[in-house]
């Protein structure tokens, strides 16, 4: 809302400086977002004194004007505009002055004559639409003085942000309502002096009829007649221009004006375009078309409130009026409507078909009823004025539904508690009063007050209490800490937060960097990675064609990163990201699992580039030992892993499970994706579920074992295996063998021997006897023992 | 017979002629050697000392005071020359020693800005006795509108642009849905704070679609706006510096009555809108304030959704920008930012955080 200073100081003597103003006001929760003065623009433009006018020698349609600007040489200007006369006042851009369009104002030579400035138009000010004939001013200002002066439009406008809960402060009356009362200032109405013409009342001329009384509570009419449509005298335009309202005419202008004044939407018909002597208000039918004032046609449905004349629609109730019935240049007749429709009727409309207007923004959030004869006498009278109209005697109206005051039991005791203060009776009740409600009788520690038909937000005590607190500035009321109580017995934790915060400092810990990304990605990039179609979660109005999923695997995000960073020059990437995948599962309450995940991703240099670390590029090893590093911390299990050939995405790729729990994958991104992220090297990717992880994290506790008293015995074992043959499987028939004493069992080398045709693996068995220390002939048994087992199981042998 | 006094001038005179053969020994032999010379078991100051016995029984005793301080000072001067030789020979030797090289660093990790942000705020309202609460982020329009005093229609709910997953199913607009959720699970007393990721149909300058809420909020008997006052103080001195001021603005939310939304003083220009070079302050728009969170009491209706008698419980609760509190503290100034994941914004938070 957009509040001119001056207008303000028609109805509240405020003579204050607008900076405390604007602070006062932000204290009262009218947060004023900025202060403008909304024709700086035009303040390079002075005033000017046509002296003399010649025509232009070279040109019929030129006139040559000698202007004095206030200087001590007249200047001479080309002017083109066929009403410039001798002695008139203009408005006058000086060399080098800049118009509001940009245009930058030169000395020139038009058709051989010198022009020294420019005499400019209403239009070209931007203060009205008069393109062709230039602005004239009153005589009584000076010339060379400034001309935002002299038309009085140096003042202030504050942008006020109103919350949806103050329908009351969208005007400029309303906020003189606030201001009066925060500064206890007197009040003024605005001026009503309504003079009736005619002999026949109109409300027998025009009968309203309400089909739908909770859709339209109460609808007014007046008629003005004989009417001259024109453009509105300065004054108005200057102050719908200030608020931000652009100026048609002199009736649609007042309908503005009232509105910007009141706060309440009105609408003007041409009388004589609508048939019959009947308004009436009722829904629209299903599939019904109509054309409102933008020309654009719109399908209706059978929820939208219409305006009808005795055979059509005429107007989208507190919307939009229709373009069949619009104020034209020819209009004389005026059918002035003022009336209250249903906030949400009006706000389903307005937002189905996209039409918000000044007006629909208003009866969204609240008219006030009562005031409602106010406005439309109001209005009727400054549009009979300005059009050089008659009013005619009596309004058509009906109203269904009369105003009912609302009525709150206000306790002192209760707002006391709740803000922490001590008021007192006499606080209240003047602090209810300034706001314009109405103080009952004490009743107990307090009173039954009635609110003002223009607060709908007033309707229960807690309203009444936060008024208390507004005015009396929440800022100044106590503040302590709270002593926090919580029940002995601890209802169920909620460990998700900490669980991944663990995760975190692990992973930066272990020298990883954390990223976040969006948690929607594009379909095609959930196509590109080959995932299902099925499961996905669409967002149904995405802003975009990249964010409109969410995301399934983490992976999209990170990839985006890698692309980031490597178009950044940035080669080597040791990423993690914890954040949730999103899929479909009918069976939840919301229909959609959520799942946190943990996404490891390493691309480029194993180690820092730098000596005495060698260059050789991260591979799968590196990836895997940051996986069974998270396993051991915080499961103190080396799980299991095993080679996976179906992967949508990552190939080679191994599966990840601990204690029989899938975990997720790990691997190399495919090529074919990786070149979409630019990526020379091997993408190392792993997505692990940290939901199934959490859950073994919780089982496991550390369980004290009495510490080994004799010494080990280490054995190596070398054995010679065909290459494709899975260091799991040895290690099982190991495990198989349930060798009591055998304590350990390592992998300590891997030989490829020239020929490639098989590999040496080194193991390294510690043995350890907890009661005794072991003799070399027990352990070269059990030593035997699992060489011939792995010899009979598998396809090895003993070089 | 030797007297006093030529005693005592030859141990004295000792000290200067051991310091002088130090001082030309180049290395641990030639050391050793002046050691066996001074003070081995027929060295210089053993000769010196076996003459005592022979001194008048008066002198004896001073005399045997000033051997022994000679001996332990030939010790010390000893000792002192070793150390400065072995320190000499280790980089003569090992001519490769340089500690000006660079080690074998292990890789440098990072927690990402929001994080380090949520943390510190978590730590601060866990030291205060709340409870931390997570739930979903795809959400139903009940818990994240209707339940909250949202009903369908409410111009509210123009206050935040909303992205949908089906007509009763919305990507959370806040994190303010914990507060039902966590209600109707629990009982009062209870006080808690959800960190989360929400979303809003929007996007430019100064606004991305996923950024980062905190939803705190507190249920008890006799609650007031003295503690939610004193909370949010406390946070914002912490979280900030102990000078930062906090202002509270009348405001409106449909889940809170009172509401308010909460200043703090500009850390970038202390408040002065104005910063050192006398140039206006971008970040609080010269006004010396900036918004950092949303809050009030819990309106009535909420406690109603959930079952609990407005009469007899009262609450506060409390939503802030996790991003924005970011941008303050560290001074970020474009929020695009967190979520592009240069390395080289990244790297600028790889200290660890103070709490
Ligand atoms: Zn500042």
């Amino acid at each position: 809302m957009l509040l001119s200073l001056s207008w303000l100081r028609e109805f509240v003597p405020y003579d204050g400086q607008v900076d405390e103003l604007a602070h006062r006001l932000t204290m009262v929760g009218l947060e004023v977002e900025e202060i403008v003065r909304p024709f700086s623009h035009l303040s390079s433009l002075v005033v000017g004194r046509v002296m003399e006018k010649k025509p232009h020698p070279e040109a019929d349609n030129l006139s040559l004007c000698t202007v004095d600007v206030g200087g001590s040489e007249c200047l001479s200007i080309v002017c083109g505009a066929p009403n410039v006369a001798r002695g008139q006042h203009v408005a006058v851009a000086l060399e080098g002055a800049e118009l509001p369009g940009g245009q930058v104002i030169r000395r020139t030579r038009i058709r051989g004559e010198d022009s020294q400035g420019m005499i400019c138009s209403e239009a070209e000010l931007e203060l009205g639409q008069d393109a062709a004939w230039i602005m004239v001013l009153e005589n009584d200002s000076e010339p060379g003085a400034s001309l935002i002066r002299a038309l009085n439009l140096e003042e202030y406008v504050l942008n006020i942000g109103v919350t949806p809960n103050r329908p009351d402060c969208l005007s400029v009356f309303g906020l003189a309502r606030e201001v009066s009362a925060i500064f206890g200032l007197p009040l003024q109405k605005p001026s009503l002096n309504l003079q009736e013409d005619g002999f026949t009342d109109f409300s027998s001329e025009v009968q309203v009829v309400i089909d739908d009384p909770a859709g339209c509570p109460l609808y007014q009419a007046r008629l003005i007649s004989g009417c001259t449509v024109k453009p509105s005298p300065g004054w108005m335009r200057y102050r719908l221009l200030a608020a931000g309202v652009r100026p048609i005419n002199n009736i649609v202008d007042v309908t503005n004006y009232i509105m910007l004044e009141l706060g309440h939407p009105l609408h003007a018909f041409d009388r004589r375009l609508l048939e019959g002597a009947k308004i009436r208000v009722a829904r629209a039918e299903e599939g019904y078309r109509f054309t409102p004032l933008d020309n654009q046609e719109r399908g209706l449905n059978a929820r939208d409130l219409l305006i009808w004349d005795e055979n059509k629609p005429i107007a989208l109730a507190g919307v939009m009026g229709g373009a069949n019935t619009e104020i034209n240049n020819e209009s004389t007749e005026v059918l002035l409507e003022c009336a209250v429709f249903d906030p949400l009727s009006i706000r389903q409309t307005a937002r189905r078909l996209g039409l918000h207007s000044e007006s629909s923004f208003r009866f969204e959030r609240g008219v006030d009823q009562l005031g409602a004869p106010f406005s439309l006498d109001r209005a009727a009278q400054l549009m009979g004025e300005l059009g050089s109209g008659r009013v005619a005697r009596g309004v058509a109206r009906s109203e269904p539904r009369p105003y009912s005051p609302v009525q709150v039991m206000f306790r002192r005791s209760r707002a006391n508690s709740l803000l922490a203060l001590d008021v007192d009776r006499e606080y209240c009740s003047r602090l209810f009063s300034s706001l314009g409600c109405q103080v009952g009788e004490e009743e107990g520690d307090g009173f039954k007050v009635t609110v003002p038909s223009y607060r709908p937000d007033l309707s229960r005590e807690v309203d009444l209490i936060e008024e208390i607190g507004r005015i009396y500035g929440l800022d100044r009321t106590p503040e302590h800490l709270p002593r926090v109580q919580k029940s002995l017995h601890q209802e169920e934790q909620n460990q998700e937060y900490e669980f991944c915060s663990r995760i975190k400092a692990w992973a930066a810990g272990l020298g990883l960097q954390e990223v976040i990304n969006y948690s929607f990605v594009g379909m095609a990039d959930l196509d590109l990675l080959g995932l299902p179609q099925e499961g996905r979660v669409r967002v149904f109005n995405p802003l975009s064609e990249d964010q409109d999923v969410m995301r399934l695997h983490l992976i999209p995000g990170l990839l985006y990163a890698l692309r980031q960073n490597l178009g950044k020059g940035n080669t080597r990437l040791r990423l993690f990201e914890t954040a949730r995948s999103f899929k479909e599962d009918k069976n939840l309450e919301t229909g959609v699992r959520e799942n946190n995940r943990l996404a490891l991703l390493l691309y480029g240099s194993r180690y820092r580039m730098h000596w005495p670390y060698t260059e050789a590029d991260a591979d799968f090893y590196d990836l895997k030992g940051l996986v069974e590093h998270l396993l051991q911390v915080f499961a103190d299990d080396p799980g299991k892993f095993a080679e996976h050939n179906e992967h949508p995405y990552l190939n080679p790729c191994a599966s990840c499970s601990i204690q029989g729990r899938h975990l997720g994958f790990l691997g190399r991104v495919r090529r074919e994706i990786a070149v979409t992220c630019k990526a020379r090297k091997d993408i190392w990717f792993a997505d692990l579920d940290l939901d199934a992880l959490h859950v073994v994290f919780s089982s496991v506790q550390p369980r004290f074992q009495p510490l080994p008293r004799y010494p080990v015995v280490k054995r190596d074992m070398t054995l010679a295996a065909p290459l494709n043959l899975g260091y799991a499987s040895v290690l099982e028939i190991v495990h198989s063998a349930r060798v009591p004493i055998l304590e350990d069992a390592a992998l300590v080398d891997i030989y490829y021997p020239q020929d490639r045709q098989e590999k040496k693996l080194t193991l390294r068995l510690t043995y350890r006897h907890p009661e005794r220390t072991l003799q070399d002939r027990e352990v070269d048994a059990e030593q035997q023992r699992l060489a011939d087992l792995l010899q009979k199981k598998l396809p090895v042998g003993f070089p | 017979m030797s007297s006093a006094q030529e005693i005592n001038a030859s141990l004295k005179s000792l000290i200067q002629e051991f310091e002088e053969i130090l001082d030309q020994a180049s290395s641990l032999q030639e050391v050793e050697e002046a050691r066996v010379a001074f003070l081995g078991r027929k060295g210089r100051l053993a000769g010196i000392m076996s003459k005592l016995p022979g001194l008048d029984p008066h002198d004896r005793p001073q005399a045997g005071r000033t051997a022994n301080q000679v001996k332990s000072e030939l010790n010390r001067l000893l000792e002192d020359k070793k150390k400065v030789l072995e320190t000499k020979s280790r980089s003569v030797q090992d001519t490769g020693f340089d500690p000006s090289l660079p080690g074998r660093i292990p890789d440098v990790g990072s927690l990402h800005p929001v994080t380090r942000v949520v943390q510190d705020i978590c730590n601060i309202f866990v030291g205060l006795g709340f409870d931390i609460v997570t739930g979903p982020e795809v959400e139903t329009d009940f818990y994240n509108f209707e339940a909250l005093n949202l009903p369908p229609g409410h111009p509210a709910r123009d206050m935040q642009d909303t992205l949908y997953i089906t007509e009763s199913l919305v990507l959370r607009t806040h994190t303010s849905p914990l507060q039902i959720r966590t209600m109707e699970k629990r009982s009062p007393p209870l006080a808690a704070i959800a960190p989360g990721k929400v979303y809003r149909r929007d996007s430019d300058l100064t606004h991305t679609p996923m950024f980062h809420q905190i939803e705190g909020f507190l249920v008890d008997t006799r609650v007031s706006m003295a503690d939610l006052r004193g909370t949010l103080t406390a946070f914002a001195q912490r979280i900030f510096d102990p000078g930062v001021k906090i202002r509270f603005r009348p405001s409106f939310f449909p889940f809170t009555e009172p509401s308010a939304e909460v200043d703090i003083s500009c850390v970038m220009c202390q408040g002065r809108g104005r910063v050192h070079d006398g140039t206006a302050c971008r970040v609080c728009k010269e006004t010396g304030w900036v918004e950092v969170l949303g809050c009030g009491m819990i309106d009535p209706e909420v406690f109603l959704q959930v079952g609990y008698d407005p009469e007899e419980y009262t609450g506060f609760a409390f939503g802030l920008g996790v991003e924005r509190v970011a941008m303050l503290k560290y001074g970020i100034n474009d929020l695009r930012m967190f979520f592009e994941n240069d390395l080289k914004f990244l790297n600028q938070f790889i200290q660890a955080g103070h709490r």
